[in-house]
């Protein structure tokens, strides 16, 4: 609470306390009001008033008087009401009045002045708080909204990549397997021609070694026998025959 | 050793306050006429200086101004009224805070009065309150039906209207502003009375037996916290009633 609202409460809770402290309720105490009943009594047929009369009334009623009797009992039920506390549920009028009128200006005041400021300042900040929570709101579904498109982008991104890695293995595999045909078919090729290759080469060492050997055998024939066999063709059979028959030998 | 010979004062000598100012005129000032004038400055203080400050986080007079206009809004009239009652918020905060504030007296040092435990102001106050609802009841309802929704409630056999017609005419016209008025005076007397009570018997105690004393003076601070708490607890009901008073002229089915 700000400082001046505090001594200003100050000074209203001390005029209050200054003006009226607690030793000092009701003015009139039971001696002051039996002082001012005998002071103002008046009885009838008994001249004066106050304290004489009073003096009169006593003097009287000691006599036997009858009426000053009941004049005196009268009297006594007047003093005895000095005893009585005023009604409690009885408002005072001049209560009534400054209450009543503190609470009309109060509400006066209130009502077009200072009420509708304090309201007004709660109702701005309800709305600045309400503001504040709906941009939140609306930035956290737009956070929301470019999370999804971000994460959409992603799954499409990685759906991507899947399928070139697959395209890729596809394409490696059919290279692989494109390769590895054309390498067996080159082998085979290189085998078959080899093994034509060999055959050939093999037909021609057997053809030149025939010729060769049954040359060495026609000479050495012929230097065992002394002669020339004339028949060349007759010579190639002898040889071959001989050939054979040292094969079967072998065999 | 004459322990309980205590200096009791007359009961009116508690209550009645001798005029000290404009003495022997209709418009005489005592201690509790200027409590009342102590509420109305301490209410008016408060919310001025609680619309002064402006501070989006509230502090201090702002906080207790703006609590009690929460509180009255949400605890007292959208409970008994509902969301048409705000108009009637205003009125219903002064109520409060007035009441309170001449309440509270009854426990600030050297002051300890409470202005309600005189009739002048609950009864006043009950009498306005009294003719809001009236009011209310009649520019909502119209008086005819008005009167027939108060005093022939729905849903009592026909038969029983005898009896309980008249009895309801009492309640709107009598009983609710006398019963208003007497239960804020009634528990301010008896709350001044009860720490007057304690307080008298610590000082004569203490006069006498000091260790004795311990135990009513004890009693006299739990009595004052828990006369601080009664002084906002019949602020409360005198606001919640008048609301609920208002919340039945303008709907009568509830």
């Amino acid at each position: 609470m700000s400082k001046r609202l505090w001594a200003a409460a100050a000074v209203v809770v001390a005029a209050v306390a200054l003006s009226a402290s607690a030793a000092g309720a009701v003015g009139e105490t039971v001696g002051s009001c039996i002082f001012d009943e005998l002071g103002e009594a008046q009885f009838e047929g008994i001249e004066g008033d106050g304290f004489t009369a009073v003096k009169e009334l006593k003097t009287q009623y000691k006599a036997g008087d009858k009426h000053a009797k009941e004049l005196k009992e009268d009297f006594e039920k007047d003093l005895e009401g000095c005893l009585e506390a005023p009604n409690p549920i009885i408002p005072e009028v001049t209560e009534i009045i400054w209450g009543g009128a503190a609470f009309v200006v109060l509400l006066a005041l209130m009502k077009w002045k200072l009420f509708p400021v304090v309201k007004n300042l709660m109702e701005q900040r309800t709305q600045r708080i309400q503001d504040s929570l709906d941009d939140a709101d609306r930035e956290r579904a737009e956070a929301a909204e470019v999370r999804a498109r971000y994460e959409a982008e992603l799954a499409d991104a990685k759906a991507e990549a899947a399928r070139l890695v697959d395209e890729a293995r596809d394409q490696a595999a059919s290279v692989r397997a494109d390769l590895q045909s054309r390498a067996e078919a080159d082998i085979a090729d290189m085998r078959e021609r080899a093994a034509a290759d060999v055959e050939a080469s093999k037909r021609q060492a057997i053809a030149d070694l025939q010729s060769e050997v049954s040359d060495i055998a026609l000479g050495a024939a012929e230097a065992v026998l002394g002669r020339s066999l004339e028949d060349p063709e007759m010579q190639r059979q002898l040889v071959d025959d001989y050939i054979a028959s040292v094969s079967a030998g072998q065999d | 050793m004459n322990v309980f010979a205590l200096d009791f004062p007359p009961v009116s000598h508690l209550f009645v306050w001798p005029d000290f100012l404009f003495t022997d005129t209709p418009v005489a000032l005592n201690k509790t006429g200027l409590i009342y004038v102590a509420a109305m400055v301490l209410t008016a203080g408060l919310f001025w200086a609680a619309g002064r400050r402006r501070a989006l986080v509230p502090t201090g007079a702002q906080t207790v101004a703006e609590a009690g206009i929460d509180f009255v809004e949400n605890s007292i009239i959208m409970q008994t009224i509902g969301p048409d009652g705000r108009r009637y918020l205003p009125f219903l905060t002064t109520l409060f805070f007035f009441v309170f504030f001449s309440n509270i007296f009854e426990v600030i040092p050297f002051i300890q009065f409470p202005a309600n435990s005189r009739m002048a102001i609950p009864l006043a106050l009950a009498l306005v309150v009294w003719a809001i609802y009236h009011v209310v009841g009649i520019r909502a309802q119209g008086f005819y039906h008005y009167f027939k929704g108060a005093l022939f409630p729905p849903g009592v056999p026909k038969l029983l209207y005898i009896l309980v017609a008249p009895i309801e005419l009492l309640q709107i016209l009598l009983i609710r502003p006398l019963s208003l008025a007497i239960r804020l005076w009634a528990n301010m007397v008896a709350g001044h009375l009860l720490l007057v009570t304690f307080a008298v018997l610590s000082a004569a105690l203490w006069g006498t037996l000091y260790v004795p004393a311990v135990l009513p003076f004890a009693a006299l601070i739990l009595l004052t916290a828990f006369e601080i708490f009664v002084s906002a607890l019949q602020a409360f009901i005198f606001t919640i009633l008048t609301a609920v008073y208002i919340g039945g002229s303008l709907h009568p089915e509830h």
